[in-house]
């Protein structure tokens, strides 16, 4: 059986991957996909650590479903906002988004 | 007849009112109408004249043992703690003695009023209230002549005369110092009011002023000896503190200065008496109090007020002497001797240069007044209280006379129209004997009876006794004393009869004199014929010849009003023969000086010392009622009040200021305002200011620092939490 | 019936202020409704305190018309009230002066409203002093007084009004302060304010118990000169005296009446109230140091009285003068409680409040009288006005020698039992009073000068030319005036004549309460 750790490193790597793409993707859907990664890396600990820790505790598994359900909603919500943005800006590229400065 | 005791009693009690109820109904109702007014004043006058004749001709002086049993009737009056203070009345013999005098004094002064203030006359021309009437102008036969005036306020007049009258009797009914008390001081207000009667004065106000004060200084004294006295007996009634029992406490228990309580308050109200009967040093007021109409000259000097003073010591003569063993005299009885003997001698010089023909009999009466004092300082009680009646009837008498002769010369002033002449000064007379006949004839028995002529006049019998007292007991320096002052009083009362009533004419107004109406002259006429008779109740046993005739009724008579009677004084030729040739000499000396002076520089006695009465009311002036103003505005209204007292709560007001002020400029404004508060502020903006560079808008760059942050806490904790 | 019996003090106590509140329902601009309303209003509580003179029974002893009702009961205070002869005397002066004092302002014409609402509440603050049987309604009390008069002399007052009003506010407060301290000390001590239970609790305390840290004797000393302090101001006692000729001067004519006729006597009811049973042995023990004070009082104030040019601050300044008196017999009275001569000063004392209150009322009113006709009150430019006014000067010489007090009339009765009194302490138990006394006669002495003074400065004299023609020319005292007079001189004389109607009530607390 494969151990934990490769299971951890592997969700680390695609966390760093996603983070990644947080921080340095210009166009806003680009970063909102990062965030996505970020989340499923989550998911994979999570179903990781319940695999390797008391199988009879349903939590982890429930709780990756939560995430699931709330990065759909995460997405849907950030895709909204990029859309109105677009639509009155005529932009997706987050530097030029910079009304909140100051 | 004679009246039932229970009658007297009532009677008694009701004799000071209706003086009383006159001045209140003239005050309130009668005021515009002059004739109900002097109907009023004189009708009270007569009711308590009435009543007073009843208790004492008719009962006091009829009844068996009055001294043990005399009239009382006290009430209730002041609750004191569990304790009632009690007033009454007492009639006892002195008090009849006085009584009888007062009453017959105060109605003829009553009567001689309406003459005097003119009742009758029409109004002046130019009078006005406040000042005395100048003349009115009324044509006669076609041609126009200036007669008296009436005065302007005649009705005030016998209201206050009422009130003056109703002190008077109080004083004398009182059973109790306290009542007395009243009386004294209501009579003081009475004579601030009469001597300011003609307000409008400059002089009269200042004399009414000089007058009140003068005698306060006595009253205040006189107030502490009656706290002093109730506070050590526990009553102020005079037959309780006269029982041997008390006078013997009092006597016994030591005071201050040396004295024992019986003198100390004895000399205490004494003091009261030298303010009220004007004895040296407080006789300044007397003569100026001539500022007011000579009716209340009469009343104040003769009938009332003075007397009053001498009536008081006499009625406390049981606690002067308390301490007296017959034996030299006590402190006290020393003091009030000497007062008496040198005010009779010193007012007697001052009288010898005095032009005004009131302000001789002024000093005459301080002078006579040292005689009473004189002679209970020595113990000789009844002789005083003698001379006191007697001196009452015979000064009365001679102010009226006077007051007589000034209206005289008034009308002869306003004959001729020339107001440049005093019609008071003796100078500006002469002559009067021949236009003005009664008054004449009884200022002279008045005069010979104020210098003692022999036998015939009460002075001499009065005098005399005072005289063989003094003698009999070994005084001899009061004796000295009082034989040179009844020297000189003869001799003044001489130069005024001649001055004023013989010889020719001095000047047209006395030419023009007339004689006054009868009501002024009626007065004269009864008190010259007591001035004379008075004197024969008290002539004594052992005189020569007349001794024994009739008996010394007054001396029986007043005597029991003391536990003990004083023994009459032995009979001696020597204050006899003293009395004759100071009396005769003086009044033939004043006849031979003065029969034949013109005018006021052919009188040598114009010495200025004497003139200017020793210069007193110039001394007190300096140093009394000037440090008293200075003390008054300066020290204690601009030093301490202003300057002082406001001057620290001055401080107050800027110090709380400046403390206000210096904890806002020096800690609230810097301190709360500038570094707490605006400093709080400033801090914050300033590190707003350097840190909103960091605020780009840039999701991503907050992503990074939030990284950056995250790592280097995540460090710094493996670092120092879990290393 | 039986509520008026019940009710009867605090319905004399309220209804003044009720009045007040009813008259700011009252029509705008009726000037002379106004008037008679508040004259309505305040004979009122005098009909009422007459009715209560009336039923007082002298022979039982404490306090009579008792009334308590909650009001604090966190601290322990309710309205206590209650009167006995010391203070049911004052509530009758107090209604006395106050419908006199009404009528003396019918010439008041700018803002007349206010103006008698303030009288109106200052009625009842006053009264509340004296009916009070708690320390803190009594405190409440003797602060409440203070704003409407305040406002009377700062409204309508004279030129210096503001300097006087705020001196009269400051020096008075300032002088409670300790009062205040004192008051809630005793509160915080026994958790009661009630005056009955403080006589008993207070002076239970032994000698021995520490208080705050400290010794009684110490607290006790302490308190006692807050006490003594608060109502020396008042009374006034010198040195702390120079408010009231400016307060008196300023003040319009009708409060210099309630001034100088109530508010001064709650200065010296506290000493009797208070002082005297709480502090006993203080009282003793500091009694020579009021003694002193008291007849420099005498003395000062009648010398700075005579210094006057100003008639009425002469006037003023004779309070001091006379209120001198009265500390005096109280002094007197707390070397020897217990005697009769202590009794007797007591007696004077507490007669010569009154009759202070009566003479310097009427002074004060004629003052006024004189100032509304001539718009002056300088001696210099009176003088000769007898023969202008005769009614109003036989008057004037009759309150003035009430004043003086010459026998016959009242103050001579008051003054005469503090002296006998006093001297009797002099003489039978502590010497150094009869020289007190001694020296308050030269007081006497002066008072005769500032009042002839005044006489002669106003009355006599060449007749006054300036004011006795055109435009100047002085009226005669109107009928309106004399109706104030005429109570006044009515009571100064039958006090004069027959002390012992009044002196009766008094006496009979004084020889329960010392």
């Amino acid at each position: 059986m494969v151990p934990l750790s490769w299971y951890l490193i592997f969700a680390a790597a695609l966390f760093s991957i996603g983070l990644f793409g947080v921080l340095s993707r210009r166009n806003a859907i680009a970063i909102l996909l990062g965030v996505e990664l970020m989340l499923n890396s989550v998911n994979i600990n999570l179903a990781a650590f319940w695999r390797y820790g008391n199988v009879m505790d349903m939590t982890g598994q429930v709780f990756a479903i939560i995430v699931f359900a709330v990065a759909a909603a995460e997405v849907a919500v950030g895709l909204a906002l990029v859309i109105s943005v677009y639509r009155r800006r005529n932009t997706v590229v987050a530097d030029e988004i910079d009304m909140m400065k100051w | 007849m004679m009246i039932h005791e229970e009658t007297a009693r009532l009677l008694t009690w009701l004799i000071p009112l209706p003086p009383v109820l006159a001045f209140a109904l003239i005050v309130l109702f009668t005021n515009r109408s002059k004739w109900l007014s002097h109907t009023i004043g004189v009708g009270a006058a007569i009711l308590s004249f009435i009543g007073s004749m009843l208790v004492t001709v008719f009962y006091a002086f009829r009844v068996e043992h009055f001294g043990e049993h005399p009239i009382e009737s006290a009430i209730n009056w002041l609750p004191t703690g569990n304790t009632w203070f009690r007033i009454g009345v007492l009639i006892d013999p002195l008090g009849a003695a006085v009584l009888f005098f007062v009453s017959i004094t105060i109605f003829m002064i009553f009567l001689y009023s309406v003459g005097y203030q003119n009742y009758g006359q029409p109004a002046g021309d130019h009078d006005r209230a406040g000042l005395p009437p100048h003349g009115a102008t009324i044509e006669e036969h076609g041609h126009k002549h200036v007669v008296p005036s009436v005065e302007p306020m005649y009705s005030r007049f016998f209201a206050f005369l009422g009130l003056f009258a109703f002190g008077m009797y109080v004083l004398v009914v009182s059973d109790n110092l306290l009542t007395m008390f009243v009386g004294w001081e209501i009579m003081g207000l009475c004579s601030y009011l009469l001597i300011g009667f003609w307000y409008g004065k400059p002089s009269a106000r200042n004399a009414a002023v000089k007058a009140f004060m003068t005698t306060r200084i006595g009253d205040v004294f006189m107030l502490l000896g009656i706290a002093f006295l109730y506070s050590a007996t526990g009553t102020l009634t005079f037959r309780e503190i006269f029982t041997e029992e008390t006078l013997h406490v009092l006597a016994s228990t030591p005071a201050a200065f040396g004295m024992t309580a019986s003198g100390l308050i004895a000399l205490l109200l004494f003091i009261g008496t030298v303010g009220k009967s004007a004895q040296w040093p407080l006789h300044v007021w007397l003569p100026d109090a001539m500022e007011g109409p000579t009716p209340v000259s009469a009343m104040i000097h003769a009938a009332t007020m003075v007397s009053a003073g001498v009536y008081a010591v006499i009625r406390m003569f049981p606690l002067l002497t308390a301490d007296f063993t017959g034996h030299g005299l006590t402190t006290t009885m020393s003091i009030v001797a000497f007062i008496g003997a040198f005010t009779a001698l010193f007012a007697a010089t001052i009288a010898v240069a005095q032009n005004d023909i009131k302000r001789v009999l002024a000093y005459s009466t301080i002078s006579q007044l040292g005689y009473m004092i004189a002679a209970l300082g020595i113990g000789a009680y009844v002789a005083a209280a003698f001379h006191l009646i007697t001196h009452a009837f015979f000064k009365a008498l001679l102010f009226l006379g006077s007051g007589s002769v000034i209206h005289g010369m008034e009308h002869g002033v306003l004959h001729t129209g020339n107001h440049n002449v005093d019609p008071q000064d003796m100078f500006n007379m002469g002559g009067l004997r021949k236009k003005m006949p009664v008054t004449f004839w009884t200022f002279l028995i008045g005069g010979f009876a104020l210098s003692g002529f022999p036998l015939i006049t009460a002075g001499f019998w009065s005098k005399d006794e005072i005289l063989a007292d003094a003698f009999g007991h070994g005084h001899w320096a009061v004796f000295v004393t009082l034989a040179a002052a009844a020297f000189l009083t003869a001799f003044y009362t001489m130069r005024q009869i001649t001055l004023t009533f013989l010889g020719e004419p001095r000047t047209k107004e006395a030419e023009h004199a007339q004689e006054t109406p009868w009501t002024m002259t009626t007065p004269l006429v009864v008190l010259s014929v007591f001035a004379i008779a008075y004197g024969w109740v008290g002539i004594p046993e052992h005189f020569p010849v007349l001794g024994g005739l009739v008996p010394n009724w007054f001396h029986d008579f007043v005597g029991h009003t003391l536990a003990e009677v004083p023994d009459a004084p032995e009979f001696s030729w020597i204050p006899l023969l003293t009395s004759l040739v100071v009396a005769l000499g003086g009044l033939a000396l004043g006849w031979l000086v003065y029969r034949n002076v013109k005018s006021v520089s052919d009188d040598r006695l114009q010495i200025p010392l004497l003139k200017n009465k020793y210069y007193f009311d110039e001394a007190y002036d300096f140093l009394f009622v000037k440090p008293a103003y200075w003390f008054a505005e300066t020290f204690v209204y601009k030093w301490m009040d202003k300057g002082l007292i406001d001057g620290i709560l001055h401080i107050f007001g800027p110090t709380t200021g400046g403390i206000g002020s210096a904890i806002r400029n020096y800690f609230d404004l810097p301190v709360i305002n500038r570094f707490f508060g605006d400093g709080s502020a400033d801090v914050t903006y300033w590190f707003g200011g350097k840190l909103r560079a960091i605020q780009t808008g840039r999701v991503q760059q907050y992503l990074m620092l939030a990284l950056v942050t995250f790592i280097v806490i995540g460090v710094a904790l493996y670092f120092f939490v879990l290393a | 019936m039986d509520f008026i019996a019940t009710h009867l003090l605090s319905m004399i106590l309220f209804f003044p202020a009720l009045a007040a509140v009813v008259m700011l329902f009252l029509p705008k601009d009726e000037n002379k409704l106004y008037r008679w309303f508040a004259f309505g209003a305040s004979l009122v509580p005098f009909a009422l305190s007459l009715y209560a003179w009336f039923n007082f029974r002298t022979v039982q002893t404490g306090f009579q018309f008792e009334e308590s009702y909650p009001w604090y009961e966190a601290i322990g205070s309710s309205l206590h009230l209650g009167v006995d002869g010391l203070s049911l005397t004052m509530v009758l002066l107090t209604t006395l002066l106050t419908p006199l004092a009404i009528l003396a302002s019918f010439s008041i014409t700018d803002r007349v409203k206010p103006y008698m609402m303030l009288f109106l509440f200052l009625e009842t603050g006053m009264l509340g002093v004296f009916m009070a049987l708690d320390l803190l309604i009594f405190f409440v009390f003797w602060e409440i007084g203070l704003v409407p008069m305040y406002f009377l002399i700062n409204q309508w007052g004279s030129a210096n009004r503001n300097y006087a009003s705020l001196k009269f506010m400051i020096y008075t407060m300032g002088g409670s302060l300790g009062l205040l301290l004192a008051v809630q000390m005793l509160g915080v001590l026994f958790g009661t304010y009630d005056l009955l239970a403080l006589y008993d609790r207070w002076n239970a305390l032994e000698a021995g118990t520490v208080l705050l840290g400290m010794s009684v004797h110490t607290v006790k000393t302490i308190a006692f000169w807050a006490f003594v302090i608060a109502f020396a101001v008042k009374v006034p006692l010198w040195p702390f005296h120079t408010w009231l000729p400016d307060a008196h001067t300023e003040a319009p004519t009708a409060g210099s009446m309630i001034l100088a006729g109530v508010l001064l006597k709650l200065g010296a009811y506290g000493f009797l109230r208070l002082i005297l049973p709480l502090y006993p042995l203080e009282a003793k023990i500091f009694a020579g140091a009021l003694a002193f004070l008291a007849v420099a009082a005498i003395v000062f104030g009648a010398f700075g009285s005579y210094a006057q040019t100003d008639f009425k601050r002469l006037v003023a300044y004779s309070s001091v003068n006379h209120m001198g008196f009265v500390v005096l017999g109280i002094a007197a009275a707390a070397f020897a409680v217990g005697t009769e001569d202590a009794r007797i000063a007591l007696n004077g004392a507490i007669l010569q409040m009154f009759n202070h209150g009566l003479s310097a009322a009427g002074m004060f009113f004629l003052v006024g009288v004189i100032y509304e006709r001539t718009h002056t009150r300088n001696l210099e430019e009176f003088g000769g006005l007898f023969p202008l006014v005769p009614v109003y000067g036989g008057i004037l010489i009759f309150t003035s020698m009430a004043s003086l007090g010459l026998p016959g009339l009242n103050g001579f009765i008051s003054e005469f039992l503090v002296v006998r009194g006093s001297f009797g302490v002099g003489v039978n138990s502590v010497p150094v009073m009869a020289i007190y006394t001694a020296v308050a006669m030269l007081g006497l002495l002066f008072t005769g000068a500032y009042i002839l003074k005044g006489i002669k400065k106003v009355l006599h004299g060449p007749l006054n030319e300036h004011w006795a023609h055109g435009e100047h020319k002085l009226t005669e005292i109107n009928t309106r005036e004399v109706i104030v007079m005429v109570p006044l001189m009515a009571l100064i004389l039958w006090i004069g004549l027959y002390p012992a109607w009044i002196l009766d009530v008094i006496n009979k607390a004084v020889v329960m309460l010392f």
